[in-house]
């Protein structure tokens, strides 16, 4: 659903960096994704599909990246992965804050980014 | 005979570094709304939750509420209608209304803007409504001093643990349309452990708009 919008930024973003460098044709986009980011790739690929469109991005590829989330606890100091809880009557794992060690709430510190990480573009070649 | 001049561009590929996370830019953002409330001594809180949940009936029940007590103002995010700021409208508060048009949350530049057309100087509380849905509005803060959720219990029991990442950053649930549970077969206790098995520092509030009941109680869980 907003993967329309977040799309529509990490265009303008690239598009705005192709424009400061003079370029004639972006070839390659660089994403990273947290895995407990709320967005769903596949949307953001349809999208950049789209609103690539008549521009210099048009055709270019898109390289998602997904990032493993990390979580610290700043009452015992646990720094690892994120818990999650499995119901079997739910048929998935239900993420949680709850620190593994202590019981306090994590914080997230890797897991949440939509990083426009690099551009490949072409740009002329200087005789 | 008209000779054309074929002119070859020669192009080079180079890769930019960009390094621009768009949950940061719009934390920045975030941060100036909270610096721009603390300023004026402006109390903000963001309300989350399902179309239905019941976001206006609850600002319309705070307020109500609390109008004597405070200047309050109201940011209302909508996709179309100004439905929910005419509701809202009737009690004399300032109500702003942003037309996202496509887009399915609010975002602090849009705030921000709003912001703009608000004579914070005479304002204590500000509620901002965002759009309805539990997913989008998750990852992109406002600079309030409160995040809220509202769901209700003609979402069904399961509302929370499919929407666990829409709990992470909130600070408090809100339990709308109590006086259907029983009906609608929803176990509140349940529920509210579900929430605090993802969030162990988020506050529950119980409540029904439709004849009052726990606005007090959320009234004094937000400390106004």
């Amino acid at each position: 659903m907003h993967e329309y919008l977040t799309t529509k930024q990490i265009v303008e973003s690239v598009l705005s960096e192709a424009e400061k460098y003079g370029a004639k044709k972006v070839l390659e986009v660089k994403l990273t994704v947290g895995k407990l980011a709320v967005l769903s790739i596949e949307q953001v690929k349809f999208y950049y599909e789209l609103l690539t469109k008549e521009t210099v991005m048009e055709g270019s590829k898109l390289i998602v990246e997904e990032v493993e989330p990390l979580v610290e606890c700043e009452n015992c100091g646990y720094k690892g992965d994120i818990q999650s809880k499995g119901e079997d009557i739910y048929h998935f794992l239900i993420p949680t804050l709850t620190c593994p060690k202590c019981g306090k709430k994590v914080k997230i510190v890797r897991g949440k980014e939509v990083v426009v990480k690099s551009v490949k573009v072409a740009v002329e070649e200087n005789v | 005979m008209l000779k054309l001049k074929k002119e070859v561009i020669k192009l080079e590929e180079r890769t930019i570094d960009v390094e621009k996370d768009l949950i940061k830019a719009n934390e920045r953002l975030a941060e100036e709304n909270k610096k721009l409330f603390e300023r004026y001594g402006v109390r903000a809180f963001d309300i989350m939750g399902s179309v239905g949940a019941g976001k206006t009936s609850l600002i319309d029940r705070l307020i109500e509420k609390l109008k004597g007590k405070y200047s309050i103002a109201v940011i209302n995010g909508d996709l179309a209608t100004t439905i929910d700021a005419d509701t809202i409208g009737k009690h004399g508060v300032n109500v702003i209304q942003i037309n996202t048009g496509k887009e399915c949350r609010l975002e602090a530049y849009m705030v921000k803007k709003a912001l703009e057309k608000i004579d914070l100087e005479k304002v204590d509380l500000l509620f901002i409504e965002n759009v309805g849905n539990l997913i989008c509005p998750s990852d992109f803060k406002l600079g309030v001093e409160k995040r809220i959720v509202v769901v209700s219990v003609t979402e069904g029991q399961y509302v929370v643990v499919k929407h666990p990442l829409a709990f992470f950053d909130a600070d408090i649930l809100v339990i709308n349309k109590i006086d259907l549970a029983e009906v609608m077969g929803v176990d509140l206790d349940k529920l509210e452990d579900e929430v605090k098995g993802i969030n162990p520092n988020i506050k529950t509030v119980r409540v029904s708009c439709k004849n009052g009941f726990g606005i007090e109680n959320l009234i004094q869980t937000l400390n106004l």
